[in-house]
């Protein structure tokens, strides 16, 4: 430990030059870091090879993550099989956009309000609103179903919208920070000029809580593409899945228990597993591209929305 | 700012007071402007609909015998008669048993593998390379649960899982049948969702460690404090209000329903050895003959009380420690 700290033996440091032996806690410290990453990774970079690999090369059966051979095969098949990956992937966009869309509006306008507009127990409702979000939903998923069928919105994309569209305190709270942090002249002087409360929300809020918006909107992005259990509970109308409640409906390969041999018209064409593999890549695309580029927006939204909670 | 931060350790019960001050003094506040209502009425009103509805309407089901399938059953009220059932339902028991297993493997393990995760990344001097690990960390977090866990059913795949591929590859004969045998169905599963949410509390834990005093470690360093002293008597007691937020969040581990859904078939085999007390009520509720909504609801209250009493004692340890 001392030798970390302290560096190398004095009658070293003379003969020292930019480079030094690592010492063994270095060593052992980008160990670990390394370990973690591996672990994270190569599920993932698996993933990539297979989806990649000619049945020749999958079947070989050796734990390689490099493709002698990269085909899109698998891809392809996937795609274009019965048509029904683009059908699901619409059904996930149409129903994570309309949510997001719903969750912005809705959020920006109760957002500026609790922030700015002065009205009879404002405040007690927003402290409530909080407060709800922190009792379990106890049967809520039976409650939901019920629910769901009594507004016939079961197998019903826009009823998807509206229930993920009403997950709101979260996307409140960031609102009311976001509005809470601008500056108050510009209404101010808006106001001076006669503009309504509609026009002041519009022209000014929400330009200048765009950041705010575009948070709540990746969150709910990222949510309402990747929830399985609710949507799996409210759609039985195949034509109406999204993409990550069908994937397990749409894999070819075996089953996870033990090997199932691959149906004899696909072996030479490609491995079942690897299609699988090239299935569940395109299923996760879209928020990996998302993860890819807008990444510090979602640590934005854990210290401006969980952390403050 | 950490000082601050760990002073909100009580947070939800500051903001509960509030709350009931703010109702008090509703009497004195004159109408205002009532544009207000008006900006609040949408969300106001599909939260009610699709939130606080569901919440105390599961509740109440869990004292009724409601069938979906039968007509008119929705409020029939049984009383406890849904808790005695339980009592005497040896599947319920063994979901239980089940439900506890699995969150014994996932969260202490999470919790620690998150806050050494954390503190590793936050000893990374090189800018780029402590984004390029905070980046990795919370990829997990982002993917669809669907996706995770049938990956991790590839993996575990018998024959060509790459688990697999790589024991046989290091010389293992005869690796385990992961998914297929009872015994190591449970953990297989948490470590797959152990993979899967880590990154969540890691990066919670980063920004935690990021906001705090660096004097005060520089104070300690002057002081002689190796870097193993600071993170025990520094890092990880500053980080006890993130400790205790990650409980509250982590309400689902018990239920874990989805992800057996999904890597399990058929559901919670084998040998029911992966039958969580969620799959379970989401089976009788969804699956099994006339959907019994008010047993699964009942299920579930006993899964939000577990919590709840989970939640609190950690909240009580943590605060008595704190005086």
């Amino acid at each position: 430990m001392s030798v970390a700290r302290t560096g190398a033996p004095i009658g070293d440091v003379a003969r020292a030059r930019a480079w030094r032996w690592p010492s063994l806690s270095q060593v052992g410290f980008n160990l670990a870091l390394v370990g973690f990453s591996l672990v994270v990774l190569v599920p993932l970079v698996w993933m990539v090879s297979s989806s990649l690999k000619t049945p020749e090369e999958y079947y070989q059966r050796v734990p390689s993550l490099w493709v002698a051979k990269p085909t899109l095969i698998n891809y392809v098949y996937m795609w274009t099989r019965g048509g029904k990956v683009p059908l699901f992937m619409a059904n996930s966009v149409i129903v994570t956009v309309g949510a997001v869309s719903l969750q912005v509006l809705m959020a920006s306008l109760a957002g500026y309000a609790f922030a700015r507009l002065d009205f009879r127990g404002r405040d007690a409702l927003f402290l409530a609103i909080v407060v709800s979000m922190f009792i379990p939903r106890s049967g809520g998923l039976m409650a939901l179903y019920e629910l769901m069928s009594f507004l016939h919105l079961r197998n019903n994309l826009f009823g998807l919208v509206l229930l993920f569209g009403a997950g709101l305190p979260v996307p409140i709270f960031i609102m009311r920070q976001t509005f809470l942090a601008m500056p108050r002249e510009l209404e101010d002087a808006a106001r001076m000029d006669g503009a309504s409360w509609w026009q002041l929300f519009w022209r000014i809020a929400v330009p200048l809580g765009a950041s705010g918006m575009v948070v709540i909107a990746i969150i709910g992005f990222v949510y309402v593409w990747g929830e399985y259990l609710v949507t799996f509970t409210m759609v039985d109308n195949e034509q109406l899945l999204t993409i990550s409640v069908a994937a397990r409906t749409l894999l070819v390969g075996g089953s996870a228990q033990g090997w199932v041999a691959p149906q004899q018209q696909f072996l030479d064409k490609f491995a079942t597993e690897a299609a699988d593999a090239a299935l569940l890549l395109m299923a996760v695309a879209p928020v990996i591209l998302v993860y890819l580029f807008l990444q510090r927006w979602f640590v934005r939204g854990l210290t401006e929305g969980v952390l403050k909670l | 700012m950490a000082l601050s931060r760990a002073d909100r350790t009580q947070g939800r019960a500051a903001t509960l007071r509030a709350f009931v001050a703010e109702v008090g003094g509703i009497r004195q506040q004159r109408w205002g402007n009532g544009w207000g209502y008006a900006f609040v009425a949408p969300a106001l009103l599909a939260y009610l609909t699709f939130n606080v509805w569901p919440m105390f309407r599961g509740f109440a089901m869990a004292f009724t015998d409601y069938r979906f399938l039968i007509p008119n059953s929705e409020w029939s009220f049984n009383g406890l008669d849904n808790f005695v059932e339980m009592a005497s339902d040896e599947t319920f028991w063994h979901s239980f048993v089940v439900s506890l297993k699995f969150t014994a493997m996932t969260l202490p393990t999470g919790i620690v593998a998150a806050l050494v995760a954390a503190i590793l990344i936050s000893r990374v001097s090189h800018r780029r390379a402590a984004a390029f690990y905070r980046w990795i960390v919370y990829l997990p977090v982002t993917m669809p649960v669907a996706v995770v866990m049938l990956m991790w059913r590839q993996m575990y795949h018998r024959d060509l899982g790459y688990l697999n591929l790589l024991l046989r590859w290091l010389g293992v004969a005869n690796p385990p049948n992961w998914l297929g045998s009872a015994d190591w169905v449970l953990p297989s599963i948490a470590a797959a969702e152990l993979w899967r949410t880590f990154g969540f509390a890691t990066l919670l834990f980063l920004i935690g460690i990021y906001g705090m005093n660096r004097e005060l470690f520089e104070a300690a360093a002057i002081d002689g404090a190796s870097g193993w002293q600071q993170v025990l008597s520094l890092t990880i007691p500053l980080l006890k209000p993130i400790f205790v937020l990650i409980l509250v969040l982590s309400a689902g581990v018990a239920s874990a329903t989805e992800q057996m859904l999904l890597i399990t078939n058929p559901p919670g085999s084998p040998e029911n050895a992966a039958l969580t007390t969620g799959l379970y009520l989401f089976m009788q509720a969804f699956q099994f003959g006339d959907m019994r909504l008010g047993y699964a609801a009942a299920m579930s209250l006993v899964l939000g009380l577990l919590h709840i009493a989970l939640a609190s004692l950690v909240f009580v340890t943590m605060r008595t420690e704190r005086d």
